[in-house]
């Protein structure tokens, strides 16, 4: 072959020799030898002494300019030949970003769709953060949903949609270090059984929006919208994260691969075999969450099977036909002849909570239409009056500001914590 | 490869260079079966990333293969690495046999999967692009129903803007113009190459392309389309 084979082979050589200089011949650091450890994050903090001590390098295998001064020398020195001054002297600069041994990680918050959560410290501020470990395949190289998530996020600046810090490679894992947020809407909804306060939701709710309308105004879905993915902080800010499965919005001629949405929060439209859905995807999302929010329970839970799904959901809005729902009858799941032929319901027959609270209803009726056409959008529910109870100031904010800077807003205590507030943990306080 | 032509400044050599491999992706992808978004966001990568380094230190048809993978990723159209290379070495010598599966050709996935890598951190992470294709389809939809029915069949100005818009990624038009300007732009030099004109040009307040895009103006049109056709010069002095 030509130039290609000759070269690109030196230069594989070049980079899978660097790593393996690295892991090889260091022995006097034995713990950091990356070969003997799963590549997680755990292995820098056990052993912070060796780890402070080694320069930047040893861990960006792929620096442009690294490479480049590697390609003369022998690969057996993993220094190079550089002084260990060099080393010092970056310790007193400071601990840079994009360097694994800036961060130290505490403890394991779980396992994510394609990685691992940590939490960790930066050395660098002292603040918390999140650190997302992706193991990366040799075959394979980086996962796409990580570049996705990333690409994505680095173009995303806003209160509602969770903050990307930092990107760190190594040898074998790629690290997200994302804004440390203490539980989701998941764990916050299980903390309080029966239903969140109507306060609460209406703050909780109006951020989900907030935050939605940025990324669809930036053409951007979500796609992946369930209660593990809201991120709540102390102070009740929600934060949208895990964007894995987002991608850039394009126009409606596109087609997007049809599983993408966890089965519960998933709209009709995509159930039925749909690939041209748009930001509506994400209401219908937004909308069931606003349900189990108020209900206590998933709106449309505990089915495994498409058509079980769907048959749930027509008992609520109505089996479709072609006069509500122009088009459907064309979608390539589309059966002509349903089970039964359900009427639609009004929602607070089924959800009795959501009739009790002002606007409820109506606002979730408008975002769960079966048409995804129907469906309102992020930016005008936002004007629904069941936020008209809040301060008027909260439509002027910019985009990075948080709902609770102003005045006079914040999260109340709900029902469960003012009854055990002295009975529990330290870590309910703030409440 | 030999320099075409002994005159060409330095600079000229490095746009034909990058002119036929940014060729060789496009026709590497459509043996892939790529779509026409994911070979643009290939040609934009390899772009984007030899106007961040010095062309010397990297070998372009690596750099390109690891851009058509990157791209087959970010576009949600997966492409297999052996798939890339046996299509890329079969592209770089014809009639060859395909490649044995040896340490060679490990060898070389390795370094596509590096290379990816690399590109991803000398990008910062940002591969995701706004394309003018969108803006471009949008913008001949509205257009037909405007125009003349007639006069719109009879010339083929979707195929030629969508041609020019293909061949702009020969060059790296991509990253010094908004994508929308670059739609406006194709449209424009394809309406005048067959000297179709928009109904009522002269008695409206403002022009077509005003009305599709608020902040492009003529000089950059006029800077799009002398850049496309230093492009097609290229394509005449490299063949």
């Amino acid at each position: 072959m030509g130039e290609v084979l000759c070269i690109s082979v030196a230069c594989g050589a070049c980079c899978g020799g660097t790593g393996r200089a690295i892991s090889a011949s260091c022995p006097g650091t034995p713990s950091v030898s990356e070969e003997n450890h799963t590549p997680e994050l755990t292995d820098f903090s056990d052993v912070p002494c060796p780890v402070r001590a080694l320069p930047p390098q040893w861990y960006h295998t792929v620096q442009v300019r690294r490479i480049r001064s590697l390609r003369a020398r022998s690969n057996s020195d993993p220094l190079q030949g550089k002084n260990l001054g060099q080393g010092l002297q970056w310790q007193r600069k400071g601990l840079p970003f994009g360097n694994a041994s800036s961060y130290l990680n505490l403890e394991k918050l779980g396992e994510g769709s394609y990685a691992t959560v940590y939490k960790g410290i930066s050395r660098i501020n002292g603040q918390l953060v999140a650190l997302k470990v992706i193991s990366m395949k040799a075959e394979e190289g980086v996962p796409f949903t990580a570049i996705r998530e990333a690409s994505l996020l680095k173009g995303l600046k806003h209160a509602n949609v969770v903050l990307l810090h930092d990107i760190i490679q190594t040898k074998e894992t790629l690290t997200f270090v994302f804004e440390y947020v203490h539980t989701d809407l998941s764990q916050y909804m299980a903390q309080h059984p029966g239903g969140l306060l109507p306060y609460n939701v209406r703050l909780f709710m109006f951020q989900l929006l907030r935050g939605l309308a940025y990324i669809h105004h930036q053409h951007i879905l979500h796609r992946d919208l369930k209660p593990q993915n809201l991120l709540i902080s102390y102070l009740g800010e929600l934060k949208l994260a895990d964007f894995g499965l987002a991608r850039a919005k394009s126009i409606p001629s596109q087609t997007y691969s049809s599983e993408v949405v966890t089965l519960w929060y998933r709209p009709p439209d995509v159930l039925l075999g749909a690939t041209d859905y748009s930001a509506d995807l994400d209401i219908w999302g937004a909308g069931c969450i606003f349900i189990e929010m108020l209900q206590g329970y998933p709106a449309f839970s505990g089915v495994t099977d498409v058509f079980e799904q769907l048959e749930k959901i027509w008992s609520v809005i109505g089996t479709p036909t072609e006069d509500s729902w122009p088009g459907v009858s064309l979608l390539p799941h589309y059966k002509t002849e349903w089970l039964t032929l359900y009427e639609s319901q009004p929602f607070g027959s089924i959800w009795d909570r959501l009739a009790r609270v002002m606007g409820a209803e109506n606002l979730a009726q408008k975002m769960l239409k079966g048409c995804p056409r129907e469906r309102i959008s992020a930016e005008d529910a936002l004007l629904h009056k069941f936020f008209s109870t809040l301060p008027c100031q909260i439509h002027q904010l910019t985009d990075v500001r948080s709902i609770f800077t102003v005045p006079g807003l914040s999260l109340k205590p709900e029902m469960r914590d003012l009854f055990f507030s002295h009975q529990k943990g330290s870590h309910h306080k703030p409440w | 490869m030999n320099a075409t032509s002994s005159v060409s400044s330095p600079d000229e050599e490095k746009l034909k260079k990058h002119f036929k491999v940014t060729r060789f992706i496009m026709e590497a992808g459509v043996k892939l079966g790529m779509r026409s978004i994911p070979i643009a966001t290939a040609c934009t990568i390899y772009h984007k990333f030899f106007n961040e380094i010095c062309f010397d230190d990297y070998d372009p048809y690596l750099v390109a293969m690891s851009a058509i993978y990157l791209a087959g990723k970010v576009e949600e159209q997966h492409l297999r690495t052996r798939d890339i290379i046996n299509v890329c070495h079969r592209y770089l010598n014809p009639g060859s046999e395909p490649l044995e599966v040896d340490s060679k050709f490990w060898e070389l996935r390795d370094s596509i999967v590096q290379c990816e890598l690399l590109m991803l951190r000398l990008l910062n992470f940002r591969v995701s692009f706004q394309h003018p294709h969108k803006f471009l389809l949008h913008y001949l939809l509205s257009l037909k129903n405007w125009m003349n029915r007639h006069s719109w069949d009879r010339s083929p100005i979707a195929t030629a803007s969508w041609a020019l818009l293909r061949d702009s990624y020969h060059s790296d038009l991509c990253l010094r113009y908004e994508a929308q300007h670059i739609a406006v732009a194709v449209l424009y030099f394809a309406l005048q190459c067959y000297g179709v004109e928009v109904p009522s040009t002269d008695s409206a307040e403002n022009q077509w392309w005003q009305v599709f895009s608020v902040d492009v103006t003529k000089i950059i049109i006029n800077n799009v389309i002398s850049d496309l056709i230093h492009v097609y010069t290229l394509d005449t002095e490299i063949l």
